[in-house]
């Protein structure tokens, strides 16, 4: 049984303005898992990130970190903003200092921690967003993708143990869009939980080890990538489409082109492999 | 003024210590401001502009330009200084006399004038050294270390930020309202700004909101703490401060005798 790491339990949120965000949320992430959150634009997905930051405060229900409950008492929040690090959508909300350094350093010394610690950890923390060429430069003049990798960056320097990521690669091109999920990959292996939220179903079926649907402020469905695309019904209903991988598997198994027992691809090199050289076709 | 922030951030002199940079602008803007003869705002003209347009490598062009901005204005402070109206015609180094005024220059009138003249400019030309080799978030970290109310200085940080922030935010609008042709007449131009204006209320307020929002999340309780980059420094720099401040200080006390 995996130790469960962060929960919501019913949670129930609307905004000032009467906007139903959060309709019960029932969610448990496992320690040292990579989840992922699939819903469409306004699905709820950044509201659910700020309760488990303890940034808003649910109307109903409850977030628990290792089994307990937030007391939203200044201490208890700070807590678990040390273990529970967010990587907003928005890079320019986040950056708060025109300095790249200086806006890095602000998580790391706020937990208390020498100098020389934050120090180093700034650098490794430049080093693995590769970032260190742009430590000189003013915020105001990196690009959208550089913002969001010395936002990341910001954040890793505090070492939380659950880190969510609010649409990490939207924005980012291709080639550091990989290298974000290479350093995820590094941070999964380092036992870091990892929340990504995404609408982009590519990415969540590639990446995670488990997803989440979400709709309308409700989670609808949750379980393996290969089993959760499976039900089109639920991917219909929150508005997205199937992965190409899992699209282009199902053609090809229903040509005739693949058996129906060859396993799901995970990766674009899975489905390549599984597809037979031409003259096997012929010979059979 | 964005074109200042730029150089700031790519100089020559930028891996110079910010105190040291601080301390030469401004004890040599104090000895300018103090001293009693023309030579040494001169001499202080000349340094500034040997370091900014040589040692930092600040293009001619842009320093010229930003020493312009203030010359008109002193131009006519300085001409008041100069010229006097009296019916007395005598004691004029140069006068003209009308229907029984003269409209004239006093020697020692002038002698002032020019001598504020060029203070004003040197000063000036400090200020310059110190905006063109020294990033706004150093100067707000020597500020820091002088004891500035923290308040001030945290207020400093968020507002640099923040003018860009804006001022990219008002950018994008503008180009989307010009898009759709916003700006064609008049009427339409009024219309599209004042919209610009409310918009950019209302996203200012959100997104102060969010940085709130975001600040909390990385534990911040109150008082923004962070970390400077380290410089190397240097005491080559404060035995040449020295070396060149001493010198006008003299010459400032033995004018005044
Ligand atoms: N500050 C706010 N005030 C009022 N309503 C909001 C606010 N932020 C988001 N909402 C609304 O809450 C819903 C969920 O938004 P959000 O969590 O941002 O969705 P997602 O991140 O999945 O795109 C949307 O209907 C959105 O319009
Ligand atoms: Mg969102």
């Amino acid at each position: 049984m995996p130790e469960v790491i962060l929960e919501a339990v019913d949670l129930k949120y609307s905004y000032p303005d009467g906007t139903n965000a959060l309709r019960k949320v029932c969610l448990q992430v496992e320690k040292g898992e990579r989840l992922a959150i699939l819903g469409s634009n306004g699905a709820g997905k950044s509201t659910l990130f700020m309760q488990f930051n303890g940034i808003y405060r649910p109307n109903s229900g409850c977030i628990k970190y290792q089994g307990r409950d937030i007391t939203y008492s200044n201490k208890a929040l700070i807590e678990l903003r040390k273990k529970v690090g967010i990587v907003f959508q928005d890079p320019d909300s986040q950056l708060f200092s025109a300095s790249v350094y200086q806006d890095i350093s602000f998580g790391p010394l706020n937990l208390g921690l020498s100098e020389e610690i934050v120090a180093a950890r700034v650098k490794q923390a430049l080093i693995d967003t590769e970032t260190t060429d742009l430590v000189d430069k003013p915020t105001h003049l990196l690009s959208y993708g550089q913002k969001k990798r010395v936002s990341i960056a910001g954040v890793l320097a505090m070492e939380p143990e659950v880190i969510i990521f609010d649409e990490p690669t939207a924005g980012l091109d291709p080639r550091h869009a990989l290298e974000f999920m290479q350093l995820l990959k590094k941070l999964r292996d380092s036992g870091k939980t990892i929340i990504i939220s995404t609408h982009d179903v590519d990415l969540a079926y590639s990446f995670s080890d488990r997803i989440a649907i979400m709709c309308s402020g409700e989670i609808i469905g949750h379980g393996e990538p290969s089993e959760l695309f499976l039900q089109s019904d639920l991917i219909q209903r929150a508005d997205l489409a199937l992965p190409w991988l899992i699209e282009m598997h199902s053609e090809l198994v229903k040509k005739g082109w693949l058996p129906p027992s060859t396993p799901l691809p995970k990766t674009k090199e899975d489905l390549l492999r599984n597809i037979p050289p031409k003259s096997d076709q012929q010979s059979a | 003024m964005i074109n200042i922030d730029c150089y700031a951030y790519s100089n020559n002199l930028r891996t110079v210590h910010p105190v040291e940079k601080s301390l030469f602008a401004m004890s040599t803007m104090v000895v300018c401001l103090t001293s009693t003869t023309v030579i040494t705002p001169l001499i202080v003209l000349a340094f500034m502009a040997g370091g900014i347009i040589i040692r930092a490598g600040i293009p001619i062009r842009v320093f010229l330009n930003l020493m312009f901005v203030p010359l008109s204005f002193l131009f006519i402070s300085v001409l008041t200084i100069a010229f006097s109206i009296s019916t007395n015609p005598s004691g004029f180094w140069l006068a003209q006399t009308i229907k029984g005024l003269t409209i004239g220059i006093h020697y020692p009138d002038l002698i002032t004038a020019i001598h504020l003249f060029l203070k004003s400019l040197g000063a000036v030309s400090c200020l310059y050294f110190l905006a063109l080799t020294t990033p706004i978030t150093e100067i707000i970290t020597v500020l820091h270390k002088m004891k500035v109310p923290v308040i001030i200085t945290e207020l400093m940080v968020l507002i640099y930020r923040f003018i860009f922030v804006f001022m990219e935010t008002a950018t994008t609008i503008r180009r989307a309202q010009s898009s759709r042709l916003g700006y064609v007449s008049m009427k339409s131009s009024y219309r599209s700004l004042s919209r610009l204006f409310t918009s950019l209320l209302g996203k200012v307020f959100v997104k102060s909101q969010e940085l709130y929002n975001a600040m909390a999340a990385r534990c911040y309780t109150g008082e923004i703490k962070v970390l400077t980059k380290k410089y190397p420094i240097s005491f080559r720099n404060y035995i040449l401060i020295i070396v060149f401040e001493l010198p006008l200080i003299l010459l400032n006390l033995l004018g005044r005798s």
